[in-house]
């Protein structure tokens, strides 16, 4: 929550009309402008920002620090490429509008995007980077686009004269499929900001990845904590109940017969309905039908967790979130999907089940002493042909064992 | 030259330490592992470890903020006296009641007072000031312009800032006299 006047430099010479970073370079810096400037002032609303750019016929500040974001968002769209870019200017005109910000209070910062080559050389760097430094203004570059020799070694030098107690940060960003702001939001551009800029940042970052996430249940233990330690525990307590309920399952199974089995897996298929499961393993079952219920909810959960791979991250959330919150909650909204199937009672479970050919299947498949291939067993699945509801629901199955 | 003028009545020369107002302080151009604080605060400028040390080149400027006004008499600035390490400042401006001032701006306008240090005032002999041009001080910047040697670090061991107060009402002190009655 550090109180902050930024000013933004950027690129606007003729080498950003170049499309490897999408749309074309210039767009990739306004996009990661608007979001640097929506950072700064959601961790503090004192903080300002200003722009200017460094290409075309000289430097030209564009606006000088300001909270008024629209202001900032309509200059950015009246960028047009020209020229070539003046580092040194930028910089030392960025350091005068800082000096003459209205808040002596805030301090000083500098973002650069440096796109283009940097035709000054190390010892103008290092003299621009002492003066900044004796200033107490930090500075934030960006570098991108042309690689041409020399210029990380003189942006390297710039950062070494300015930082102070690593407030200064150089960011590299190579060309590839991931966006200049994608890139920047998870670089110290932006998480240095302190608590509030790496809120919004995150919540930012989760966005624009879109649910691709490296964490074991898809929630990032930062953003949600006990989300994720919910998710944990429950899943520990699910493996020791499914040790215990397979020996339980090889017993019912022959006794009961499919009728159990179909019927707790209907429960799991309308669970699971989201996530896309078409060939999921159930190796227990419960005797009971209401305490079914119950347990079916974890094992759902657990199944979805058993074989998502390539499951959303959204879908495991919802499971889980149903499996946390409130089981009633979860078992209405298991109702609810049931009646929309048409079949308001409890013939609907088995008829749901006994169209779930995928589900049926598998079951039988992993039972002891059942061959799939089995004529008999065949007759059986080609009966439960006759239900149309669960086959609507489920993409055509594919039996993995 | 009595310090103790005939305008003062009661008021003697005290260390001006205590009204130092420290949510203000600011220096530039100091290296953050050697800071302002080591030359300011009680207890720490007596310690010879610590001291204030300037980092890109030679050149310091502190603003110290007071909490009321004060009238300041005199300076001590002490820095190391080795032979071979006479880094401690030398020319040292004064400006009173400027806020905010910048390296660009020190040369701007005439400084309130400047003195120039010899290695008597770096062991601890107080540099006198203009008294008439400190009589309403509430914020000063000090300016070290460069050092002894003309090496690239100035060092400070100490900086001490003595006067008087301004009679100026201390509300807490006001409530405790209407107490007494």
């Amino acid at each position: 929550m550090v109180l902050e006047a930024t000013m933004i430099c950027i690129d606007n010479s003729e080498w950003m009309r170049n499309g490897d970073y999408s749309p074309s370079r210039l767009r990739a810096q306004a996009d990661a402008v608007s979001l640097i400037c929506g950072a700064k002032t959601q961790s503090n609303p004192e903080n300002t920002v200003g722009i200017l750019t460094m290409g075309g016929k000289g430097v030209r500040v564009l606006t000088t620090p300001t909270t008024d974001l629209g202001k900032i968002l309509a200059c950015m769209h009246e960028l047009d490429i020209g020229g070539e870019m003046n580092i040194a200017a930028g910089i030392q005109v960025a350091q005068l509008a800082l000096k003459h910000r209205q808040n002596k209070n805030q301090r000083q910062r500098i973002i650069v995007f440096a796109g283009s080559p940097v035709k000054y050389d190390r010892k103008v760097m290092e003299m621009i980077g002492k003066k900044l430094k004796k200033n107490s203004v930090a500075i934030d570059i960006v570098n991108f686009g042309e690689d041409d020799d020399g210029k990380p070694e003189k942006l390297e030098a710039l950062l070494a004269a300015v930082n102070n107690n690593d407030s200064s940060h150089l960011v590299h960003v190579p060309t590839g499929p991931n966006a200049l702001s994608d890139v920047l939001i998870s670089s110290p551009v932006f998480t240095a900001d302190g608590e509030g800029g790496s809120g919004f940042a995150a919540a930012a970052a989760a966005a624009a990845a879109g649910g691709v996430s490296d964490f074991d249940f898809g929630v990032d233990p930062n953003i949600d904590p006990e989300l994720a330690l919910a998710l944990r525990v429950s899943m520990e307590e699910e493996r020791a109940r499914q040790e215990a309920a397979a020996k339980r399952a090889a017993d019912e199974a022959s006794r009961q017969g499919k009728e159990e089995e179909p019927l707790s897996n209907s429960q799991d298929a309308t669970m699971t309905d989201n996530t896309n499961n078409t060939a999921a393993e159930t190796t227990e079952k419960t005797a009971d039908p209401m305490d079914e219920e119950k347990s079916l909810l974890e094992r759902a959960f657990a199944m979805s967790m058993g074989t998502s791979v390539s499951d959303t991250s959204m879908a495991d959330a919802d499971t889980s979130k149903a499996t946390d919150e409130d089981k009633e909650l979860a078992l209405a909204l298991q109702m609810s999907m049931q009646d929309d199937t048409k079949d308001p009672s409890n013939q609907s479970d088995m008829s749901k089940v006994l169209g779930d050919q995928s589900f049926v299947s598998s079951i039988l498949t992993s039972l002891p002493g059942v061959d799939p291939n089995d004529p008999s067993v065949k007759d059986l699945i080609a009966s439960l042909q006759g239900q149309p509801e669960k086959k609507k629901e489920d993409e055509p199955p594919k039996d993995d064992k | 030259m009595s310090a103790e003028s005939t305008t003062a009545i009661n008021r003697s020369i005290v260390d001006l330490l205590d009204f130092i107002d420290w949510s203000g302080v600011e220096c530039l151009n100091h290296n953050t592992a050697h800071s302002l604080p080591n030359a300011i605060k009680q207890g720490y400028r007596e310690d010879e470890g610590l001291y204030l040390e300037s980092d890109a080149d030679e050149q310091l400027l502190i603003y110290l903020p007071f909490t009321q006004v004060v009238k300041l008499h005199s300076i001590v600035v002490k820095g190391p006296e080795e032979e071979g390490c006479l880094i401690g400042p030398k020319t040292v401006k004064l400006f009173s009641n400027r806020e905010h001032m910048g390296f660009s701006n020190v040369n701007d306008f005439p400084p309130s007072d400047t003195a120039v240090l010899t290695p008597d005032n770096l062991k601890g002999k107080p540099v006198v000031l203009k008294f008439v041009k400190f009589q309403n001080v509430r914020s000063l910047t000090i300016f070290i312009e460069d050092n002894q040697s003309g090496s690239e670090v100035t060092k400070v061991d100490k900086i001490a800032l003595f006067g008087t107060t301004v009679e100026t009402t201390d509300m807490k002190g006001l409530k405790k006299i209407e107490d007494n009655h």
